[in-house]
């Protein structure tokens, strides 16, 4: 009998070992999503977890999460941080300190790209994520164009230098004259400089960014003062405005990252100031016009840092699972794994690793993008800071406003904020 | 007395009726009317998701002070009066004309319907991608007719009417399906009477088919206003308030300031003003449609 | 007279046919967007090539799209299911006896003066206390909030026509109120009730926020399911489009099956 008791017991603790638990991720439908889609039955069959990945649009995602953050017990185990949200992630407590769990597995966080660790990694000493991939803003422009000899030949003799790939930023901006141009002789501009997405909000702030730095210009001093109104900074806005209104296909005053690759992909301009994981879109013949003839470098002067972090809520229901699988899909193998297949890598390893060259041949130029980006305002009201400036910047980028003007109003709602903060003053 | 008797009764019988249907609103309306009044008067954000620190009207004071609040108000006002009468206009023209026509009707009906159908993200979506201004099929069709191209969502007045009318398309048939439904029960005697008088189309219209379905139309006017100031998902897809604050309508606004600002108390204190003006309206409106019939 | 009589009823096909048009024209486009790629679908001059059905095959094997499907019906008709006879006696005891008064009416309709976004915090919080998040159930209760006072409010117009009569004759007879109000006035009603549930359906259908916050994807509807469709990496258009068609048709085949009744439904409380 006794026997028995014990033989069940044992078999109802088996089975509580073997009995598959589900650990459930909100993430954004993107390919790097699909990639660690495909990856999952290997963590199931090392693990035993199921993992569940709901996908859903990035415009929804903060909404979506923040209840369930706020709640004292989550439906995730799992979340990605965008590093828009990080502070205010950190700040009202929501994220779990991973330094214990990274101590105790000897994970070595050396092994990710320094900028990179600090926009979705760490916050003041503490680790909260462990990055996931970057999105980082690089220049993808049209490499038949700077090779053809005409084109050379008409560009040096307008402006007095070479025409090749753009390393300052007055460089740039005489190469987004240089190609705006009527084809088809109507009157109307019908190949672009460039294409911009002016749209209000987070659209505007993401590229318009790559503008102000390429200008010298930033967001903010080592004291949180805000930068809005320098000369570099107004500089900035008025050429997003130009090119905007000049060397962008009409209409760019709405445009978000959608609309704009599509002109680009179209073979509608000559080049276009996106996240460096859209290049593979941009140079997929299936997918674009412009397919095998495009090349990407930094944007002079530094592009825009993004980067999504793996973060365990204090919500989350499962925190061990939440670590073991976080653990495993950034361990180096599968990290490798999902770099072959595209992701944005993170590790600085990565880049110049033998294997993601050979399937990836730009992987070696995109670690200086990386390397060389700027970092965006993060505190506590980030999402609120992208709309307020947004909308300055978008009155200046439509017309609406003089850029100098648009800029102080700018500055204004940026110390407003930061104020509202605790961060100045 | 036995009228009172019956009075009561019925007065008993009525709220018997209402007791099934009330119960359920006092958790569904109740619960998060109260919470939304309750909290717009505390500091209550979502960093900080209590009501610990009490702060009276100040939400009010801070809401009445955000910036740009009166921009999207007036474009708020722009959008439903624009949208409402527009659809009235055409939701009614529709209306009138199925309530005559008996071949092809089903067809007609079906196709009314579709847009009902599509949620307002896709609808969002399907327009942003005809109206681009470089690649989209509406440009290039204008182009070839020689009206040129139109800026739909980069022009600040461009952008506010491709708003109102992508609405339009999209809502459109809910106003036609109401009027219709009113018009497919008006009593046929007066329309014999009048036709006996040899009142012309336009005088029946005016003194028969107009009075008659003063109703209807108030209930659909008002449900429509009240539908037509909440309107989000095509500004959020399609401009995100821009250009500017072109399209900026008050329920983005406050959409923002909850999940954006992170401040609930200032989002309900701005969703309680909105509230007693709607309603406000709404007794106005109410009172002058009992005035009239 | 004849003339003037074809005139018109020519006119009202002008007029049915013109506003037709301006719907269908749009929907043309996303037939046409739905059997390509993006790539094809943003060519100007528009391109013309053999039509594909991949995007058909791939919103089922690729994505839940069977199960927002499901979903999206389950909510709408069981939302509709439990408003639509609230409703009707509600609105039945505002139309009959003027129950509660105006202030009654205002306060069933106060929710919806309020941005659905000051609506969804506190449902998130009763439905987190009550373990229902992620259940059909939370879905269709929280939908009530927009489908009861709708529906209270539309309904009274059906029960002010001439069906009052009709119920005072079955009174003489003997009948209670109640009997009254369910042998008579509902039956003749019932028609013109099942149109303004077809749009209370509706409402529920194209509900985004409510179902984004309390669902999972277990229960998501298809305003949640198609938004995924947009990402950072651009917006997947032909998938859009193919879902939404696939989303809509059964409509367009269930349709014909119900014209009579939806045309014959199509009357406030009439009477012929």
């Amino acid at each position: 009998m006794k026997r028995l008791l014990i033989g069940v017991l044992a078999l109802v603790a088996m089975m509580g070992v073997a009995r598959a638990e589900t650990l459930r991720i909100l993430m954004e439908t993107v390919p790097d999503t699909e990639q660690v889609k495909s990856l999952l039955s290997e963590f199931k069959a090392a693990t035993g977890y199921d993992v569940e990945i709901e996908a859903i649009s990035y415009i929804d995602m903060h909404t979506k999460l923040v209840p369930q953050l706020i709640a004292p017990t989550g439906a995730y185990d799992i979340i990605i941080v965008d590093f828009y949200w990080v502070a205010e992630f950190t700040k009202a407590g929501w994220l779990l300190p991973l330094d214990e769990f990274a101590q105790r597995d000897g994970v070595d966080l050396g092994r990710y790209v320094p900028k990179v660790m600090a926009t979705t990694g760490q916050v003041d000493g503490v680790t909260y994520m462990l990055p996931f991939y970057n999105y980082v803003m690089g220049l993808v422009y049209r490499k038949d164009l700077l090779e053809d000899p005409a084109e050379q030949a008409a560009f040096k003799e307008k402006y007095g230098i070479e025409l090749g790939v753009p390393k300052t930023w007055d460089e740039f901006k005489k190469q987004m004259e240089f190609f705006t141009r009527d084809t088809d002789g109507d009157g109307q501009n019908d190949f672009f400089g460039t294409v911009t997405q002016a749209q209000r909000g987070d659209c505007i702030m993401m590229q318009s960014s790559n503008f102000l730095y390429g200008n010298g210009g930033r967001y903010y001093d080592e004291n949180w003062n805000p930068l809005l109104n320098t000369p570099e900074a107004v500089q900035g806005l008025a050429d997003f405005a130009d090119a905007t209104l000049k060397y962008s296909a009409p209409g760019s005053e709405g445009f978000c990252f959608d609309e704009a690759t599509a002109v680009m992909t179209q073979g509608k301009a000559y080049s276009i100031i996106t996240f460096n994981n859209l290049y593979a879109t941009i140079n997929n013949p299936e997918t674009s016009a412009a397919g095998g003839k495009v090349g990407i470098t930094g944007v002079p002067g530094g592009g825009l840092m993004g980067s999504w972090g793996w973060g365990i809520p204090k919500s989350s229901p499962n925190k061990d699972g939440a670590w073991a699988f976080i653990n495993w899909v950034e361990s180096f193998d599968i990290a490798k794994r999902r770099a072959i297949m595209g992701n944005a890598m993170t590790q600085t390893a990565l880049f110049t690793d033998v294997d993601v060259v050979a399937a990836r041949p730009e992987a070696p130029s995109l670690e200086p993008l990386v390397a060389e980006a700027n970092a965006f305002p993060v505190f506590t009201y980030t999402v609120e800071f992208v709309e307020a400036v947004g909308r300055e910047f978008n009155l200046a980028a439509s017309g609406q406003k003089d850029p100098k003007e648009a800029a102080e109003a700018a500055q204004e709602a940026f110390a407003d904020l930061l104020r509202k903060d605790g961060l100045i003053e | 007395m036995a009228a009172g008797a019956l009075a009561r009764r019925d007065q008993r019988f009525g709220l018997l009726l209402t007791a099934p249907g009330l119960a359920a609103l006092l958790l569904v309306v109740l619960f998060p009317l109260g919470f939304a009044v309750f909290t717009s008067l505390f500091d209550y954000t979502l960093v900080h998701p209590n009501h610990d620190t009490f702060v009276g009207f100040d939400k009010y004071v801070e809401a009445w002070n955000a910036d740009y609040l009166p921009d999207a108000l007036w474009t708020t006002v722009k959008f439903v009066v624009a949208s409402v009468v527009i659809e009235f206009v055409i939701g009614f023209s529709v209306a009138l004309a199925l309530n005559r026509v008996t071949r092809f009707k089903n067809v007609y009906y079906i196709i009314l319907l579709a847009p009902l159908l599509m949620n307002p993200v896709v609808v969002a979506q399907l327009w942003r991608m005809i109206l681009h201004s470089e690649l989209g099929i509406m440009n290039y069709v204008l182009g070839m007719i020689g009206i040129g191209k139109i800026n739909f969502l980069g022009d600040p007045v461009a952008a506010f009417w491709t708003v109102v009318l992508v609405d339009i398309w999209h809502q459109v048939s809910f106003m036609a399906i109401l009027l219709l439904a009113g018009l497919a029960a008006l009593p046929r005697e007066p329309y014999e009477a009048a036709r006996m008088d040899g009142a012309s189309a336009v005088q029946t219209f005016v003194h028969i088919t107009l009075p008659l379905m003063r109703p209807v139309i108030a209930v659909a006017l008002l449900l429509r206003l009240i539908f037509a100031i909440k309107t989000f998902d095509i500004v959020f897809i399609m401009t995100k308030g821009g250009p500017g604050t072109a399209t900026d309508l008050i329920s983005y606004f406050i959409y923002r300031s909850a999940f954006f600002g992170l401040d609930v108390g200032r989002a309900s204190a701005m969703s309680v003003a909105l509230l007693l003006i709607v309603l406000a309206l709404t007794i106005y409106l109410y009172r002058y449609m009992k005035s009239l019939a | 007279m004849g003339g003037a009589v074809r005139w018109r009823g020519l006119l009202a096909h002008g007029v049915a046919a013109l506003f037709c048009a301006a719907i269908l024209l749009p929907l043309l486009w996303l037939v046409r967007v739905a059997l390509t790629d993006k790539l094809t679908a943003y060519k100007l001059p528009p391109e013309w090539v053999t039509p594909r059905l991949h995007n058909f095959v791939e919103i089922f094997t690729d994505y839940p799209f069977l199960t927002y499907f499901i979903n999206s019906v389950v909510v709408a008709a069981g939302s509709t299911a439990v408003a639509l006879p609230l409703a009707a006696m509600m609105a039945y005891a505002f139309a009959r006896y003027d129950t509660g008064g105006l202030p009654l009416r205002l306060f069933v309709l106060s929710s919806q003066m309020l941005p659905p976004v000051i609506l969804v915090l506190p449902l998130f919080a009763l439905f987190l206390w009550a373990q229902l998040l992620n259940t059909w159930f939370a879905l269709i209760i929280a939908h009530l909030t927009i489908s009861l006072p709708f529906l209270s409010w539309l309904l009274v117009a059906f029960f002010q026509g001439d069906v009052r009569l009709l119920e005072q004759a079955a009174r003489i007879d003997g009948a209670t109120r109640f009997q009254a109000f369910l042998k008579v006035t509902l039956p003749v009603t019932a028609p013109g009730l099942l149109s303004a549930g077809l749009l209370a359906f509706i409402l529920s259908w194209n509900e985004f926020l409510f179902v984004l916050i309390l669902s999972g994807p277990q229960t998501n509807t298809l305003p949640v399911g198609l938004s995924a469709f947009q990402t950072q990496r651009g917006v997947e258009l032909a998938l859009l489009s193919a879902a939404t068609l696939v989303a809509i048709a059964p409509v367009f085949v269930l349709l014909p099956f119900m014209r009579r009744y939806l045309i014959k439904g199509l009357s406030l409380g009439a009477l012929k």
